[in-house]
């Protein structure tokens, strides 16, 4: 318990000195917010000329479409705003060096790889899955019961915890490779095929995002709860499984390869 | 304070191949490049020493050290730091040590050096009592104040060093390791830096290790020194011992007065030496007459001496080989086998 | 000409020798952008499942696989990004560095990118391009590409690229203001891939919107090389579409050369 009350203070006094040098330039907060907003909304964009040709896109309408879609963007903006160090330390950090630092002070390596940055590009993500979700909500697209509220957040931390997993599984390739960073941009764009309903795919992708890459679990699925379709159980509560499991294995491969680091200058 | 057991480190990597053929082979080979940095190693520090660790570039100094801090895990072996594997509870060394290296800063770049100390004090857990003991101290011998509220990245190279060595010791740690601590730096503040680092070891006892290719940094600080090349552990001693041991070549130099007397005569001989074992030398112009030989085999007085038979001697000059030539012929591999 | 060439070849040639230096993981890397290719063909196939005639935005579902990985090949030909480096230039204040040399900087950029084409090209273009046609002739059973359509596609894609450089080169310019222009080639990217064509051809659009398409360069930059390809238009079309895209270049290089006389003008008064 005091251990989280430390790190608790510990990750505010960082996060506040970041804060501090990012506030001074607004203009680029600004431009990073629109550029991440315009490259999800374009989907959307999409979704409607496609829409003006066909009724429903095999039984799924547009509504419920675009419910999915607002959807899958929050647990991807909350695990880009809050651990985007992670693309540094497979580019750069550890075939330079400066992963040292991290091993040097006395504090656990993860937390101090997640709390040297806050993305706040992310809210562009952020924003239009917001607006996406209260436009569904409005439309009565899905309707909110209050333990759905509850339901929701699990199932938006869950799914950042997948997107997490996925980035630090990738990114501790470093440690043998040195530098991860293509293998973790694959692993990454493979999140793209979770904005639409999985059925649309081929059997061997479908199987790759659900079970090799488990994206499919972070928007398409949980989202099928909120949509009546399926039951919480088999949902959000299956969601929370694979986001433990990969949570595990992720932070266990991380662990190992630090174990692995070789630093730089050899 | 400090165990190392025959620790070895190995670095294995991918064999790589040149150009775009090479890519392709390399992705689908499975051929490994091993390269042993540091090979079987031990020695004990007790605490309150200053230990020079000194080697070429590429000897394995740096992976030893990152080894000994928790940086690098060693391939065999272990150290024990205050009773602690790095390896193993990296955490809790972590707390005893304080670290900095030369070529690169541990603080915050773009934030004031007070925001990096206040972090820090929040990072180390220090209470508001010591850290104001520990500033009062190191803003005295390090003058911290004249730079505490600029951005690290506008310091020169040393306020920056001292603002890193400032920051590795906020904690009190029982072990500080200096990996280039002078590196590119000027004479002045050389100095500054070497006084702060006798002074914190005398107050506290902090057992520092230092690596350096600067021959000043070890003998104005170092009592004892470890050398390795190649991985290995060639010397381990005091610094007297190492000139004592390496440095038995001396060279005697004499003002003469008739120096054309000097040109055919066999030293080798005269002096019942070994070949190779004396080396003459004369000026002319200078009247000047050196001999370079070893103390362990011939006296300097029979060398004086043979040579006032010849000729009067106005003035004699003895020199002792400095630490910097034993130290580059350790580098040039000059003395292995010795 | 000769020496035009002798000065901008080498550009070109380190380009592709530099990008070919990259290892086997890099490869990957630009395999992945094939990723959006497939999501777009799966979501096509279900959307043509899903539609009650046979042609969607007067396309058959059989050329909309073509336009699918056509697009993608087309834009990772044309649309190489020359801001990226003049960005950089300029926050390491090398731009006035280049402005002493005897060379034009944006040719010098422009000899670079045709190092990157040619890289795109063989990896992963040609592959694409003839995993499509096999696909086009063993299972969707349709005759194989003209090659006269390939000739003007060609062609066409060479306009294209220099559209797009000339385009990118003067959106770098806005480098000058802001010093964060990953966020600025985000956003360009994401509203270029709408208004290309890439995402979706641009005959989805509303009839007036396309209309507007026609005075703007975008859709020369990849719909136009992609229609190309499919033989969608009539010889007295093509001739229109091939002399649009070379105005387009004409003024997009006027544009450039005024903007940048204006910028290194002001760089020469600040200093920089």
């Amino acid at each position: 318990m005091n251990k989280i009350k430390r790190y608790g203070r510990l990750y505010r006094v960082l996060v506040s000195q970041f804060l501090k040098t990012i506030l001074q330039s607004k203009v680029d907060f600004f431009i990073g917010l629109i550029g991440f907003f315009f490259t999800q909304i374009m989907g959307i964009a999409f979704l409607y000329l496609v829409f003006e040709q066909i009724p429903d896109l095999q039984g799924w309408t547009l509504d419920q479409l675009i419910f999915i879609y607002g959807f899958a963007q929050i647990p991807r903006g909350i695990d880009h705003l809050f651990t985007d160090n992670i693309w540094m330390v497979s580019w750069w950090m550890v075939i330079d060096g400066d992963f040292d630092r991290y091993m040097l002070r006395p504090m656990n390596v993860f937390f101090q790889v997640i709390c040297e940055k806050l993305q706040p590009d992310a809210l562009g993500e952020l924003l239009v899955g917001f607006a996406l979700l209260i436009l569904s909500i409005s439309k009565g697209v899905v309707a909110f019961h209050a333990a759905d509220v509850l339901l929701f957040l699990v199932s938006m931390i869950a799914g950042a915890v997948i997107y997490t997993s996925v980035k630090l599984f990738f990114a501790s390739i470093a440690f043998w490779v040195k530098q991860s960073g293509p293998f973790l941009q694959v692993a990454y764009d493979m999140a793209n095929f979770a904005k639409y309903p999985t059925e649309i795919y081929s059997r061997a992708v479908r199987f790759l995002i659900t079970w090799v890459i488990p994206f499919a679990f972070v928007a398409y699925l949980p989202a099928g709860y909120f949509l009546g379709q399926r039951s919480a159980f088999a949902t959000i509560g299956a969601e929370c499984v694979i986001a433990v499991v990969f949570w595990i294995i992720a932070y266990s491969f991380f662990q190992y390869g630090t174990r692995k680091y070789e630093s730089a200058g050899n | 304070m400090i165990q190392v057991e025959h620790i070895s480190k190995e670095f294995v990597s991918p064999k790589k191949y040149p150009g775009l053929k090479g890519a392709i082979k390399g992705l689908f080979s499975n051929e490994k490049v091993r390269k042993t940095a540091v090979d079987d190693i031990s020695f004990h520090i007790s605490e309150g020493e200053i230990v020079g660790y000194i080697g070429s570039n590429g000897a394995g100094k740096s992976t030893t050290i990152k080894m000994m801090t928790g940086i690098l895990t060693p391939t065999s072996g272990q150290c024990l730091i205050n009773g602690i594997d790095p390896s193993k509870n990296r955490m809790e060394n972590a707390q005893n040590i304080g670290v900095v290296f030369g070529q690169r800063t541990q603080l915050w770049w773009d934030l004031p050096l007070s925001e990096s100390f206040t972090i820090l004090k929040e990072i180390y857990n220090v209470s508001d009592e010591d850290y104001k003991d520990r500033m009062d101290f190191l803003n005295e011998v390090l003058d911290l104040p004249e730079f505490f509220d600029r951005p690290v990245r506008t310091l020169s190279l040393g306020q920056r060093m001292r603002a890193d060595l400032g920051a590795a010791l906020i904690h009190n740690p029982k072990v500080l390791y200096l990996d280039e601590p002078t590196i590119g730096l000027d004479i002045v503040v050389k100095d500054k830096i070497r006084d702060a680092i006798r002074q914190i070891n005398e107050q506290y006892r902090t057992t520092v290790i230092l690596t350096t290719h600067d021959i000043g940094d070890i003998e104005e600080l170092c009592s004892r020194i470890i050398i390795i090349d190649e991985g290995k552990k060639i010397y381990d001693g005091g610094l007297a011992e190492l000139k004592d041991t390496y440095g038995t070549s001396r060279r005697v130099t004499m003002e003469v007065r008739q120096p054309e007397l000097f040109r055919k005569i066999d030293w080798e001989e005269k002096l019942h030496a070994d070949e190779s074992s004396i080396e003459t030398e004369l000026d002319d112009e200078k009247n000047l007459f050196s001999v370079s030989f070893d103390k362990n085999r011939i006296q300097v007085s029979d060398i004086i001496s043979s040579v006032m038979q010849i000729s009067d001697v106005r003035d004699i000059q003895i020199q002792e080989t400095e630490l910097s030539e034993i130290v580059k012929a350790i580098y040039r591999h000059a003395l292995k086998g010795r | 000409m000769k020496k035009f060439l002798r000065t901008y070849l080498p550009f070109a040639s380190n380009e592709l020798k530099r990008n070919m230096a990259y290892k086997g993981a890099f490869y990957l890397f630009t395999l992945c952008s094939l990723f959006g290719s497939f999501i777009q063909y799966y979501l096509w196939m279900a959307i043509y499942g899903s539609a009650q005639g046979a042609k969607l935005g007067s396309l058959t579902r059989e050329e909309m696989v073509v336009y699918v990985f056509m697009s993608y090949v087309t834009s990772s030909l044309t649309m190489i990004s020359v801001s990226r480096e003049l960005g950089r230039d300029v926050v390491k204040g090398s731009v006035a560095m280049n402005l002493i040399k005897p060379i034009d900087y944006r040719l010098s950029l422009i000899a670079k990118g045709m190092g990157t084409v040619v890289y795109h090209f063989l990896i992963p273009g040609i592959f694409v391009w003839i995993g499509l046609e096999l696909y086009k002739v063993f299972i969707l059973h349709l005759p194989a590409v003209s090659a006269g359509n390939i000739l003007w596609y060609l062609i066409s894609v060479f306009f294209s690229f220099l559209i797009y450089v000339l385009f990118d080169f003067c959106f770098g310019m806005i480098a000058f203001f802001t010093t964060y222009i990953f966020g600025m080639q985000m956003a360009k990217d994401a509203l270029l891939s709408f208004l290309t064509g890439q995402l979706i051809p641009l005959s989805f659009f509303p009839g007036i919107i396309q209309r507007l398409f026609d005075f703007l360069p975008f859709s020369s930059m990849v719909y136009t090389p992609v229609m190309i390809y499919l033989g969608r238009y009539r010889p007295s079309e093509l001739c229109f579409v091939l002399g649009r895209q070379l105005v387009w270049v004409v003024l997009l290089y006027l544009l450039g050369s005024l903007l940048w006389k204006q910028v290194t003008k002001r760089l020469v008064v600040l200093g920089g």
